[in-house]
């Protein structure tokens, strides 16, 4: 039995383990994309989401100081070594930025590795289902030669089954967070172990958490947090001690992955399903009114009283929906406020102050 | 639609408007005249009167067109020929934020989608836009409220998000046309997909029209586009000759007819007229410069309120910007315009403008305009609110220093935002740039 998270393996180790059995390892950039297909062909994905607190200099010599902090953070990281030495670099397209980054890696090549970007459909319904199932099909046949492997339909199909479960007890430990008495920070290390452990090692580790029953004390108010990521961590321990109780979040790295399972049987396809039926999400497109209706059920099935926005700095996809949406929530009875932070400097004191006063005003 | 409506544009449009802007344009065509010529810029072109007039009754026919006509607001790029077909009166958001910054009211206007929580993040063509919506105010009066909006992510997602607010606020149908970015040529799933999209969006705008579509009227339409988007790429050639009859500063102008009256015969008819007075002034050796000293390129978009402060230096120093990716975008895909087949041809069209290829291909477009062009070096603006046309430039300009050894300057600046500009430092380093070009000649 693991005591959490102190035993949670971290990045290096899965790394140093995967390669160890001869698998390879794929660094991807956020936010949806196909975990099944990379683990088919032996590749381990590991997200890169910043890294926070890292210097910028690479990205300072390439790219504007206008763009994000996920893209320059990652670009510097990936650059300079310090993610590893990749087999593998996947950029989906999920903003401007992204597509810029993918795009530079490609035609401006940085690193010794294969990069592939691919683009992430924005409009509804069965074309772009047809049209993503089919991406994957061709990111597929490009790992075939990078690999010399050729999973099967049937190899394909399971794989995308085992994160189908990896997904579904994630989604139950974001419902049923109350329950398993971990304190935020702690969740969400947990939570975010989906960005680099194999979904075999997610799925047990989940189970035995979802086997404890230590319902903590919710005695704050009651909150969602909605962003990006929810970098830098501290963010959470910070809310803790302002006196939040985190009921459920709508971060594009956490909540808006939570993948419901495909239903077709080609895996491609099922693939495709599995990842446009997530919840509402700006980097997919969606109308500022699913965005809403989202976090409205969030918030009633939760009981928070509020919304933090949690943003990244310069993060246009997430800044346009802003205003109509905290209007829209306002009117509905909750209160929200919103703040931006730059994943490559610390959080700056004046975060603190602005959440104990937000908080304290709720109280 | 009610009668009322349609009396009072034709009243106000068809009646008084034209014949007043026709006349305004007669005014201003014996004015331009009898000007003296600027020190170190040839006098303006004399189709410059007509623009105006085009241009000032598009906006005219805006202001009386609700209730007479369906209205669709509809992203740069789009591909809005259906739409045309159909009758709509179409308003082109960016086009209109464009001109509040020649106008000098962009800031004025961003002032006021920042005060409703808008962040100065956003790129300043949406901040221009929302804040005209939100305070009615507009250098073209007023304009009409959408019954439609089409939108096309083949520029960016940007304008997605931004669809997505106005489509909130207006509470109408939002018509998306995606188009998967081309890391690497357009894929047999890419094309399927936009080809799709586009058979919806026919029955959508079928519905808000309330009347069907046309096809024989589609492809008249389409064969407008072509012959215009043609003409504008012969414009632009002009510029390859020495001295060149025109800068990118006029094209940046000129190009409001190619971008929101596309698959008109009145875009037709004006680029005629144009083609036509620059041939007469290559012929007559008049170039757009009193002294043509460096030809260079200018990538990204104009900056829209320093257009004549920009045009003014570099013509002082003898620089002309004989070409520009932006203008040149418009006069790209006439060959892939195929009016018999217009869903097709629609899908290949809109899935390549410059915004929509990596960023190798926009290298490789550059560096066949300064062949064509002879240029001399060229001025990459890093335009603060364009993440998706200026990431990727510090590449691009290392090709050209280091493969061609083209002289090249990243300028920083924003297209519509006044306030991240410093025109202390940016005449500072063009001086320097241009020293440079100078000493290499
Ligand atoms: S933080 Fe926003 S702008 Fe940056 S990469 Fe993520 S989605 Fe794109
Ligand atoms: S200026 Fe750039 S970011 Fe803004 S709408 Fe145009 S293409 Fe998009």
């Amino acid at each position: 039995m693991m005591t959490f998270p102190q035993e949670l393996p971290t990045r290096k180790q899965v790394m140093a383990r995967h390669r160890g059995n001869g698998g390879r390892i794929a660094l991807v950039f956020p936010v949806h994309y196909p975990r099944a297909l990379l683990r088919a062909f032996g590749f381990l994905p590991m997200e890169v989401w910043g890294p926070p607190g890292f210097s910028t200099a690479e990205a300072d010599a390439y790219i504007q100081v206008y763009a994000c902090s996920v893209v320059r953070c990652g670009f510097s990281a990936l650059v300079s070594g310090r993610l590893g030495s990749p087999d593998l670099v996947l950029v989906p397209h999920a903003c401007d930025s992204l597509q810029g980054l993918g795009s530079m890696l490609l035609d401006f090549p940085k690193v010794e590795c294969p990069v592939r970007p691919f683009y992430l459909p924005r409009a509804g319904g069965d074309a772009a289902r047809d049209y993503l199932a089919a991406e994957f099909q061709a990111i597929s046949r490009e790992l075939e030669e990078l690999t010399g492997l050729h999973p099967s339909g049937h190899d394909l199909l399971a794989s995308q089954k085992r994160e189908e479960e990896a997904d579904r007890l994630l989604a139950r430990l974001h419902r049923e967070r109350g329950r398993m008495g971990l304190p935020s920070l702690d969740l969400y290390r947990v939570l975010r172990s989906r960005e680099y452990l194999p979904a075999e090692s997610f799925t047990n580790m989940a189970r035995q958490l979802l086997h404890r029953h230590r319902p903590g004390t919710s005695a704050g108010i009651p909150l969602l947090l909605s962003g990006i990521v929810p970098e830098p961590m501290e963010i959470l321990s910070l809310l803790a001690d302002a006196g939040a109780d985190l009921r459920g979040d709508d971060y594009a790295c956490c909540g808006r992955r939570l993948y419901p399972p495909g239903s077709s049987a080609d895996p491609f396809r099922r693939m495709a399903e599995s990842l446009l039926a997530a919840p509402p999400d700006s980097l997919r497109g969606s109308s500022v009114q699913d965005r809403v209706r989202h976090l409205l059920q969030l918030s009633h099935g939760s009981g928070a009283k509020a919304v933090i926005f949690h943003g990244i700095k310069s993060c246009e996809p997430e800044l346009f929906y802003l205003p109509q949406i905290r209007a829209a929530l306002e009117s509905a009875g909750l209160a929200s406020m919103s703040l931006q932070v730059d994943l490559a400097v610390s959080l700056p004191g004046q975060v603190r102050t602005r959440i104990e006063a937000f908080l304290e005003a709720l109280s | 639609m009610s009668m009322g409506p349609a009396l009072r544009y034709h009243l106000n449009v068809t009646l008084l408007g034209r014949g007043f802007l026709r006349w305004q344009r007669l005014r201003m065509a014996s004015r331009l005249k009898k000007t003296r010529s600027h020190q170190h810029l040839a006098p303006p072109l004399a189709t410059w009167p007509r623009l105006k007039e085009i241009l000032s009754l598009h906006y005219l026919k805006g202001r009386y067109v609700s209730g007479h006509r369906k209205v669709a607001w509809v992203s740069s790029g789009a591909p809005v020929e259906p739409l045309v077909a159909l009758g709509f009166y179409l308003l082109y958001p960016e086009n209109h934020g464009a001109l509040c910054a020649i106008r000098r009211m962009s800031e004025e206007l961003m002032t006021v989608a920042e005060d409703a929580g808008y962040s100065r993040d956003l790129c300043s063509y949406v901040r221009t836009d929302l804040g005209s919506v939100l305070s009615g105010r507009s250098p073209a009066g007023n304009l009409p409220r959408p019954d439609l909006l089409l939108c096309c992510t083949n520029i960016c997602q940007t304008v997605l998000h931004w669809y997505r607010v106005l489509a909130h606020h207006f509470d109408v149908p939002l018509i998306l046309v995606d188009t998967p970015f081309l890391y690497r040529g357009a894929t047999p799933h890419a094309l399927a997909f936009v080809q799709r999209q586009m058979e919806d969006y026919v029955s959508e705008a079928e519905r808000v029209a309330g009347r069907r579509l046309s096809w024989a009227r589609l492809r008249r339409v389409l064969t407008l586009s072509r012959d215009a988007v043609e003409l504008w790429a012969r414009i632009l050639a002009q510029g390859r000759q020495r001295p060149s009859p025109l800068t990118a500063f006029d094209a940046f102008v000129h190009m409001g007819p190619i971008v929101e009256m596309r698959g008109q015969e009145i875009c037709v008819d004006y680029y005629q007229q144009l083609l036509a007075e620059l041939r007469q002034r290559v012929e007559n050796g008049v170039g757009a410069l009193e002294q043509e000293r460096f030809r260079l390129l200018w990538d990204n978009l104009p900056v829209w309120h320093r257009l004549r402060w920009f045009s003014e230096l570099l013509a002082a120093r003898g620089a002309a910007l004989v070409a520009s990716t932006y203008a040149n975008a418009w006069g790209e895909l006439a060959s892939l315009i195929d009016p018999q087949r217009p869903m097709e041809s629609a899908a290949r069209v809109y899935l390549h403008p410059i915004l929509n290829v990596g960023v190798g291909d926009k290298l490789r477009k550059m560096q066949g305009m300064v062949e064509e062009y002879s240029l001399d070096g060229a001025i990459l603006h890093s335009d603060r609110s364009c993440k998706p046309y200026s990431i990727g430039q510090v590449d691009q300009r290392n090709a050209l220093v280091r493969g061609l050894q083209v002289p090249s300057l990243l300028l920083e600046a924003d297209h519509n935002d006044p306030r991240s500009f410093s025109p202390e430092q940016a005449s500072g380093r063009l001086d320097a740039f241009l020293e440079m070009l100078e000493s290499h000649s």
